[in-house]
């Protein structure tokens, strides 16, 4: 794969909790070198109290993964290598999406590994998590945007970019 | 609810009715296999072990059903869809080495969402304040921050820029009117080339005009060589037919050219329809009069974006920074607005930064005014031509302009220097003593003049300094020639500068002394001149010496200009106004300074 193919896209999912609004979603594409495709973002979107009691610990994954992961996603003009996440919560995306869906962390070579079966890869300062029978492919794109970009930073920008749709 | 119970007593031997309902099963001796003599009579295992059963009827109520809807509605979306960026070939990065995955269950290290991802040294790319569709904001905003950009382009520099200098990058790039205005010795033109070399790897813009100084021509060469090798650079100069070539040169990405090449071609220019995606001046300061032919020559190029480089966005009065946005962004600002209102609509399209606020690790600048008692020679005839002089003004009387002010300080001014009638110097002497000291540490010195005709004296007397000169009388060769040996020969340790050539765009941070063997009518270009040694890059403190000739024109001059408002200050930071905005001397302070009116005013205005 060569690092300069244009072809290539990953998107760049994360969720803005706002206390005074409620939760935004933000779903940003990029090319291989890290520029802007696509961007999407959601109205923010209020918890009831109904929900918070009925759903239970399994709030964030539904609120995240289906009712703003999927909705953005469904969105997107161009299909990704791969969908990258910074929330556990988010990767409950997964069922509603053909794309791979991974989490990006912060390496911690301290930390213990607990149990799970995903593949995890490292990039510089950062880890990502895939599903195992994912990654092949997956991984040489993310080699390629990884020496661009910092594979956590898309995500501030999409942080800055709520930011400044809800001031406008 | 409604409850019945149903008591069925069976007669004694009769076989026990089998429920209606099923479920239930009576028993028979019989099946508990148990002798009959076991049992007593009257009582028969049958009817001790039916079971009783209670009848519930709901009586037909149904019960109440409560509703709880989730609102799981979809979220309302909004999409933005940006142009994709061509990426040139030949900046397309080596290809990676695949990591090995690590084939390990998932760590426990946190998302990336839990620690914020505040990571250091991100230099964003903010919207301009005059981008007002969201579509394009977010653009701005969704860029990879500069670093990245850097990187993703593989892009070398000679040096790391510093945080300062990529935030003005930051801030040039996505401007189509801007002005620079750090001060002098911040690396202004790195900036902008930095800026132009990213601009031009994005594809964003193709054909970009410098204009500068002829002065600074090769200078810029230099600078764009060291900060954009790979980016094609040519050179605007020679003979008409040379000229009309290059200005029609369609394959050079930069072109340079100096001012005056500008307005001679300018109708060239118009002919051949040159356009740009970019026009950058440097020392911009030479179109704030929006009604000189240079400022109209500049405002004729075709362009789409509009950058000016300039360390004095306000060097007289508040006109100047009116007269840059003429070519900026035309019609902006107007000369009736206050100077607050000035700096406020200027804002977003100026940056400014002071050397103490970005540059804490800069060696220092040690400013030392040397008050000196001129011989008693040079007094005399200072004396003599002071007298002279406004005797002279006075005979005159309405008659006498500005011109005749003006002849009669510079006469006194160059008497301050060398007595016009022997020769003598107590400026000269001290320098010499100064200079001793400076040669004997193996240091370099900067001494500028207002003269050219001083620097040809000082040249002569400064012999044993190995003292070159650099000056606008020079061609540009021997300018290059004079920097090229004040740089690398030991035996050169001071270079003599006229503050028009020399107080910009050069880089001689390896001289640690400057001194002003005269004043010029302006701080903002003296600070330019100091400049040239005080910057990035300088090795250790930097020792300004101002020569000051006691109780003289020089004297009466400076305490002038002390006692002006920084009128560039007020404006650049927005603040009030405390006393009337100007820096230079006006023509009621030129007469004043020889404690005459001025001519057409009356006693009591």
């Amino acid at each position: 794969m060569d690092n300069n193919d244009t072809t290539l896209t990953f998107g760049f999912l994360t969720t803005v909790d706002s206390p005074t609004h409620g939760v935004f979603g933000g779903y940003l594409v990029v090319d291989a070198t890290g520029r802007p495709l696509e961007f999407h973002c959601t109205t923010p979107v209020k918890v009831s109290r109904a929900q918070q009691i009925l759903y239970g610990a399994t709030l964030p994954g539904h609120l995240h993964g289906r009712q703003i992961g999927a909705n953005l996603l469904a969105e997107a003009t161009s299909r990704p290598l791969a969908v990258l996440v910074d929330a556990e919560s988010l990767l409950h995306v997964r069922p509603h999406t053909p794309l791979p869906v991974g989490i990006v962390r912060r390496s911690d070579p301290a930390q213990p590994a607990p149990g799970g079966d995903e593949t995890v890869v490292r990039f510089g300062t950062t880890t990502v998590s895939l599903p195992a029978d994912r990654h092949n492919r997956v991984i040489e794109g993310l080699t390629a945007l990884a020496g661009a970009v910092d594979l956590g930073e898309p995500f501030e920008r999409i942080r800055a970019a709520i930011d400044e749709a809800q001031r406008h | 609810m409604a409850q019945s119970s149903e008591r069925d007593t069976p007669s004694r031997g009769a076989e026990p009715p089998r429920p209606s309902g099923g479920g239930s099963h009576a028993l028979r001796s019989a099946d508990l296999a148990l002798p009959a003599a076991t049992i007593k009579p009257r009582l028969s295992i049958e009817a001790l072990l039916r079971p009783r059963v209670l009848r519930l009827p709901l009586a037909g109520t149904t019960p109440a059903v409560a509703s709880i809807g989730l609102l799981d509605a979809a979220p309302k979306v909004s999409s933005y869809l940006f142009p994709r960026l061509a990426t040139p070939a030949r900046i397309a990065p080596p290809r990676p080495v695949l990591p090995q995955p690590v084939t390990v269950p998932a760590p426990t290290a946190p998302a990336l969402a839990a620690e914020k991802m505040a990571r250091p040294g991100r230099t964003r790319i903010a919207p301009p304040g005059d981008v007002v569709r969201m579509e394009e904001r977010l653009w701005f905003l969704l860029q990879p921050d500069l670093e990245t950009l850097l990187r993703s382009c593989h892009l070398d520099f000679p040096r790391q820029p510093f945080p300062f200098q990529l935030e003005g990058i930051a801030f040039l790039m996505p401007r189509h009117a801007a002005v620079l205005a750090d001060e002098m010795g911040l690396g202004k033109s790195m900036q902008a080339i930095s800026s132009i070399r990213l601009l031009i790897h994005a594809g964003e813009v193709r054909r970009v005009l410098v204009v500068c100084p002829k002065g600074l021509v090769s200078n810029w060469v230099r600078e764009l060589g060291d900060w954009a090798p790979e980016i094609p650079v040519a050179v605007i100069e020679g003979d008409p037919q040379r000229r009309r070539w290059q200005w029609a040169l369609a394959d050079v990405a930069v072109k340079v050219a100096n001012y005056e090449s500008v307005v001679r071609d300018r109708e060239l220019v118009a002919e051949l329809k040159a356009s740009f995606d970019l026009v950058v001046l440097d020392e911009a300061q030479r179109i704030k009069n929006s009604a000189s032919q240079t400022s109209h020559a500049i405002r004729a190029l075709s362009r789409r974006r509009s950058w000016a480089l300039t360390g004095t966005p306000v060097e007289n009065s508040a006109d100047d920074i009116v007269g840059l946005f003429e070519f900026v962004a035309p019609g902006h600002l107007d000369e009736r607005m206050s100077p607050r209102a000035l700096g406020a609509a200027a804002a977003d399209h100026v940056l400014r930064r002071t050397k103490d606020k970005v540059l804490k690790d800069l060696p220092p600048r040690l400013n030392r005014d040397e008050r000196i008692e001129l011989t008693p020679e040079q007094r005399e005839t200072y004396r003599q031509a002071e007298e002279d002089g406004v005797l002279r003004l006075a005979e005159m009387g309405r008659s006498a302009t500005i011109r005749h002010v003006f002849e009669l300080v510079l006469r006194l001014k160059q008497v301050c220097n060398f007595d016009t009638h022997s020769g003598e110097s107590a400026k000269l002497d001290c320098l010499k003593a100064d200079l001793e000291e400076v040669q004997a540490s193996g240091r370099k010195a900067l001494v500028f003049s207002q003269w050219v005709e001083t620097l040809g004296k000082l040249e002569k007397e400064l012999m044993p300094f190995g003292a070159l000169q650099y000056h606008g009388g020079m061609s540009t060769a021997a300018r290059d020639e004079a920097i090229r040996r004040f740089k690398t020969d030991r035996r050169h340790s001071v270079l003599l500068l006229s503050y028009g050539a020399g107080a910009v765009g050069l880089n001689l941070q390896f001289s640690q002394y400057v001194f002003l063997f005269d004043r010029w009518w302006n701080p903002a270009v003296e600070d330019q001149a100091v400049n040239r040694a005080h910057r990035i890059g300088a090795a250790g403190a930097v020792t300004v010496t101002r020569y000051l000739a006691a109780d003289t024109i020089e004297e009466r001059i400076d305490e002038v200009l002390r006692k002006k408002r920084d009128l560039s200050e007020l404006i650049l930071s927005q603040s009030e106004p405390s006393e009337a905005g100007r820096t230079g001397l006006t023509v009621d302070e030129l007469f004043a300074l020889f404690k005459l009116p001025t001519p057409g005013r009356s006693a009591a205005a």
